[in-house]
């Protein structure tokens, strides 16, 4: 049995015209990501990193090479994706139901069926109660928990979450981690993570992209070799210590040059 | 739980120890209004003792008169205030949709706002006459400009990320207008709302003190003349109860309608 991949790019490339120039955002990207694959892409900013996810959303477009996703050209419509950003954005005058409920209300009314998928969930991520409550009634955790949901709703055949917890504190950031995992398990979802915490991307993903600035391009994929349960435990661990190392030498590197 | 109750107990007497104070100050100017000006022997033609500011108002004879004439202010300012409000969301959407033009228009907003709008109404008396259109006229052009102002800004200030969120999930442009962008604009465009609606009273005065057949504003002025200053108090009273009661309400339906604003 092969995996089909759900994401090809080959020479992928983006320039931003400016008033003092041309600026090249990413160049050279080859990336293949196969269905079901936890990816993480890591690198300081202005790596491109968070233009690489805009393209794959259809939120940009890129300018040289070519890439399909799902089998459909990049660039050719809305993506079908869910995304999770760095705040939540959930709208302030719905309830949490109505705000996972969003990109199927966009499309349709939505069905007893939709509503149930929402409550589903919602229960696994444990908002079963918090499902008629306003977004302003919820811990920052929470309203992040709701935003995956809202990214889950309409069955994407991929998630893509850039620095989804970038703005919460430490302790609960690990403990949507450890959910996050348990998510991708249950879902089989195809997930992009954008972080620029290397212990996070190793920690979630099966394959580390390392990016690197001016201009934004790959320089380094890492496949990690940890099962797919991911727990606490194994940030303790010296081989999760040296894989992280491994990474940020990367940028070390960088740093000196 | 306990401690959350308590909390909002404290809150609670804290609210209504508030309220005491507020009502305690009104006291306090009522009582210095009726028995001040005699104890300082300030003639009645310069400040009124409230009792006879009371008994003006409430004169049998102008009370009737001075209704038909606040009917009378109080349509120009909410026909005004209906036009400019409609006429300013338009724009303001129109422009929200069209950055280039946006860009083009934007220094005659800035310029047209900083100039004092109240300066045109003998022009507008000019050209529409003594009647109710003029009055309407100048109504508009105050009440138009915060609320396009406004409304402007908080259509540009919606979340990029959110927008993102939308176009991502397929949103067409109809929908990204209103279940996004007016909904998040909502808090500021009530802020244009409250200054329209004090702008509307100031504009519907104004243009009937230029040159009106009838409105308190022309009463003031026929008060004025007849130094009879009670009842130009209390006519004050009449426009001030009027203005306040405009304020809450629409403060009232920014509570209703922006339910999740200030928690």
């Amino acid at each position: 049995m092969t995996i089909s991949p759900i994401v090809e790019l080959e020479q992928l490339g983006k320039v931003y015209p400016t008033r003092t120039g041309d600026v090249t955002a990413l160049t050279d990207v080859d990336l293949r990501i196969d269905d079901g694959e936890f990816v993480a892409i890591v690198g300081p900013s202005g790596c491109g990193k968070t233009t690489l996810l805009k393209i794959l959303a259809g939120l940009e477009q890129h300018t040289s090479g070519v890439g399909t996703l799902g089998g459909r050209e990049l660039g050719s419509g809305a993506a079908d994706v869910g995304m999770v950003f760095q705040k939540a954005t959930l709208l302030p005058w719905q309830d949490v139901r109505s705000n996972v409920l969003l990109p199927v209300s966009l499309q349709r009314r939505p069905s007893k069926a939709d509503r149930a998928a929402a409550d589903e969930l919602l229960e696994m991520v444990g908002l079963t109660d918090f499902a008629s409550k306003r977004p302003h009634e919820l811990s920052g955790g929470m309203q992040q928990r709701a935003a995956i949901c809202r990214a889950l709703v309409h069955e994407p055949s991929m998630l893509l979450m850039d620095e989804p917890f970038g703005a919460l504190d430490a302790m609960t950031r690990d403990l949507l981690n450890v959910e996050v995992n348990r998510i991708w398990r249950e879902t089989h979802k195809t997930v992009v993570l954008i972080t620029h915490s290397i212990p996070e991307a190793v920690f979630l993903a099966q394959r580390v992209i390392v990016m690197s600035p001016r201009p934004g391009r790959i320089v380094d994929q890492v496949e990690v070799p940890f099962g797919p349960e991911r727990t606490l435990e194994l940030l303790g661990t010296p081989e999760f210590g040296a894989l992280c190392s491994t990474i940020r030498r990367h940028f070390e590197k960088e740093a000196a040059a | 739980m306990s401690t959350l109750t308590s909390m909002r107990n404290a809150r609670g007497s804290g609210r209504s120890g508030q309220l005491i104070g507020t009502l305690s100050v009104l006291a306090v100017v009522l009582l210095a209004w009726q028995f001040l000006p005699t104890a300082l022997g300030t003639p009645s033609y310069v400040v009124p003792v409230l009792s006879d500011v009371l008994n003006a108002l409430f004169d049998p004879e102008a009370f009737p008169r001075y209704l038909s004439n606040a009917g009378a202010t109080m349509t120009e300012v909410l026909l005004g205030l209906g036009i400019g409000v409609a006429l300013g969301l338009a724009l303001a959407v129109t422009l929200a949709q069209l950055p280039r033009v946006y860009g083009v228009v934007f220094p005659y907003i800035v310029a047209i706002e900083s100039i004092p709008k109240v300066a045109v109404a003998p022009l507008f008396v000019i050209w529409f006459g003594f009647g109710l259109p003029s009055k309407v006229v100048v109504v508009v052009l105050l009440a138009f400009f915060p609320v396009l102002v406004n409304t402007i800004h908080g259509l540009r200030s919606v979340d990029k990320d959110q927008i993102d969120l939308f176009r991502v999930n397929g949103a067409s442009p109809l929908q990204l207008r209103m279940r996004l962008m007016i909904p998040a604009a909502l808090p500021q465009i009530f802020s244009g709302l409250e200054l329209a609606v004090a702008n509307s009273m100031i504009g519907a005065i104004v243009a009937e003190f230029v040159g009106a057949q009838e409105g308190l504003g022309v009463l003031i002025l026929q008060a004025q003349g007849r130094m009879e200053t009670a009842a130009v108090f209390a006519l004050l009273i009449i426009l001030s109860a009027l203005g306040i009661a405009l304020n809450v309400l629409v403060r009232t339906v920014r509570k209703v309608v922006v339910n999740w604003e200030g928690r």
